[in-house]
């Protein structure tokens, strides 16, 4: 089913919508790019007394990349800088092997910015919008409104795409903002926040369609987010950084490929449950109203089980959770509101 | 899989990539231009959108009806309004209105629901979104000025006889249409700056809207006064506060500049003064004397200077304006 560079026949106008083949990397000639997507090379940014970001040198590779780090911590300058619409004050960032300083118009016609705040004009439609936006991405006429609608479809806003966006909800608004990204035939998607003000179904849908442009369309994404637990979801690689430094970069498996964390959480009897955990060689921390216990093998799970039987305690939850990529930030008290898991022990 | 099965809904094409051609950063300025131009008429928008616009052409193109008509109802009538001047003061008038609806409609929404970014984020860069939107605009007053003198030139070549009749014509309306440029170009440029200033509607137009007309009455009073207060110099040259006043708006500086081609219709009031009747008994001409006297040349520095000084600022604000 797929045709062999079927993706590259819908530029003739009024050729009948029909079937192509998710094209995958290779049929889409993605080479991947060597040295990564993004590069930064010590890339200091200041404004006046601010450091924004702070000799952050770092490597992004295809695939999708969480950029988490909390308000503030410099991943809205990053974006500026790897857009080519923020210079610098030091070091060097680079889009696909181009300098951003200099070679800002090449990336950003490869690239599709997403905003994190409000920027959609209530009074004009989607497809309006789309269309527009797709020819100052430098697309004809019609290969604009063509993929205007292809980009609102992607996005599932294709049966409203002829309503104003005034009347759109708050979850149909963010998603226009990543048709918008997305309508330029982009190589590299940047997008800041994209969960925000999204409700928890919102927020789902919101990271669901990034992990499938991200696989399936084969167009690196950076996510910036400052919830972490969010956007590991979807992503391959983390990169984290706080007061503009890079705390930590790595795949998000490496990152969680150590001994998982269970979370137990009892009605009662707390310190009864934490001291038995102990004497039987666990090491349960305290966190919120429950214990994180490092698990390094099946039998682990079985002992907490038979504890808490054992001591008659009414058990409410027994969940899993990752723990070092929560330990990232764990040395660090300003990023709590960031991992929101922080031991208190 | 395949799309044959005609009517069925296919949910999911897969992504399809763009392979065609991508325009330079010259096209997608004249992309962004032609939709100024649109949106400054209107079209693409509701009905409502088109109402002002549509009025305000209509009564654009009245003096150049009136003229055709006059001409075929009367063989012996010649045009009734020149090419250049047209009919001044309903030229400002009109554009006057027109500059403050329209030129807010070209920048503030932008500004207002914080859209820039999303075009910063393209390949355009920070002077070439004010260009384009200057481009567009200065079209929509260009269509505004000068498609009534095309329709004047039509209907007065239609009811001429003889081919010097015509050339005649089409020679007298070349600077018309040179001039009409000027006031296009000047207009756009101060509408937008002084509409960019804010991203509220409402008050966006007030900022073009006031300062234009305040200064329009403020140079009419003055020159005026100029008249009234200081009687001409015998050789009927004007006093000079009467023929600075002008300086200080833009509709009185192109009138400036008409003068000083010496292709303006004398004013009437500056005639009665003039000769030195002031509201005295007697009526009839004096000696016809341009307003501007001896300071023509200072209208045409004083064109490039708010010229400058207008473009300068629109590009200087959308250097500074930020980019969340």
């Amino acid at each position: 089913m797929h045709g062999g560079g079927s993706g590259t026949r819908h530029e003739h106008a009024g050729q009948p919508v029909t079937a192509v083949g998710t094209a995958s990397a290779a049929d889409r000639g993605r080479q991947p790019v060597a040295g990564g997507v993004i590069e930064a090379d010590a890339l200091t940014v200041r404004y006046g007394m601010i450091t924004a970001l702070d000799a952050l040198t770092v490597t992004v590779h295809a695939g999708v990349t969480g950029l988490v780090g909390a308000n503030g911590a410099g991943k809205s300058t990053l974006i500026k800088v790897l857009l080519g619409l923020l210079n610098p004050t030091a070091g060097q960032a680079a889009v696909f092997g181009r300098d951003c300083a200099t070679d800002g118009f090449e990336i950003r016609t490869m690239t599709g910015y997403m905003p994190e705040h409000d920027c959609l004009p209530p009074d004009v439609t989607a497809t309006e919008l789309m269309t527009h936006l797709g020819r100052m991405s430098g697309l004809p006429a019609t290969a604009a409104r063509e993929r205007a609608a292809d980009s609102l479809r992607h996005v599932g806003l294709y049966e409203e795409r002829y309503r104003q966006i005034g009347t759109y909800s708050t979850g149909m608004k963010q998603r226009v903002k990543l048709a918008q990204a997305l309508v330029g035939d982009p190589q590299l998607l940047l997008l800041d926040e994209p969960t925000n003000g999204l409700d928890p179904a919102g927020r789902n849908q919101m990271l669901e369609l990034i992990a499938r442009i991200g696989a399936e369309f084969a167009i690196s994404i950076l996510v910036a987010s400052h919830l972490l637990g969010e956007i590991e979801q979807i992503c391959d690689h983390l990169v984290a950084i706080d007061s503009g430094r890079l705390l930590r970069a790595d795949s998000v498996s490496s990152i969680t490929q150590a001994s998982p964390v269970v979370f137990v959480e009892v009605d009662d009897g707390l310190p009864e449950l934490q001291a038995e955990l102990a004497r039987r060689g666990l090491r349960p921390v305290g966190y919120q109203r429950g214990l994180l216990i490092e698990v390094d093998g099946p039998e682990a799970y079985d002992m907490i089980r038979d504890v808490v039987a054992d001591l008659g305690l009414p058990l409410i939850r027994m969940a899993q959770r990752r723990h070092r990529i929560e330990e990232l930030f764990r040395a660090d008290p300003a990023m709590i509101e960031v991992t929101g898991a922080t031991s208190v022990s | 899989m395949s799309a044959d099965a005609a009517g069925s809904v296919i949910h999911d094409i897969g992504y399809r990539r763009y392979t065609g051609q991508r325009l330079g950063r010259a096209r997608i300025v004249s992309a962004l231009a032609v939709q100024s131009l649109r949106s400054a008429f209107g079209i693409g928008r509701g009905a409502k959108a088109k109402i002002f616009p549509i009025l305000l052409f209509v009564m654009m193109c009245l003096p150049a009806i009136v003229s055709i008509a006059a001409m075929a109802l009367n063989p012996h009538q010649g045009r009734l309004f020149s090419y250049d001047t047209y009919q001044p003061a309903l030229r400002a008038l009109v554009l006057l209105v027109f500059v403050a609806l329209q030129a807010p409609n070209l920048v503030s929404g932008d500004l207002r629901y914080h859209t820039l970014p999303l075009y910063f984020a393209r390949p355009i860069s920070r002077t070439d979104y004010p260009i384009a939107k200057l481009i567009g605009f200065t079209a929509a007053c260009l269509a505004m000025i000068e498609i009534p003198l095309l329709i004047l030139w039509v209907g007065t070549i239609s009811q001429v006889h003889g081919a010097s009749a015509v050339w005649h014509q089409t020679r007298a309306l070349g600077p018309g249409l040179l001039y009409g440029l000027a006031w296009s170009v000047l207009l756009a440029s101060i509408g937008l700056v002084l509409a960019s200033s804010t991203g509220k509607r409402v008050f966006s137009i007030c900022a073009v809207a006031v300062p234009l007309f305040i200064t329009w009455i403020l140079a009419t009073v003055l020159s005026h006064i100029g008249l009234q207060i200081f009687k001409p110099a015998s050789g009927g040259t004007p006093p000079a506060l009467a023929s600075l006043a002008g300086l200080i708006n833009p509709f009185a500086v192109m009138g400036g500049i008409a003068e000083w081609f010496g292709s303006a219709p004398k004013v009437i009031y500056a005639r009665a003064a003039l000769a030195g009747r002031g509201p005295g008994p007697g009526p009839g001409p004096g000696p016809l004397v341009n307003l501007v006297g001896h300071f023509g040349l200072l209208y045409g520095v004083m064109f490039l200077i708010m010229l400058a000084v207008a473009i300068g600022g629109l590009l200087v604000r959308y250097r500074k304006v930020g980019i969340a």
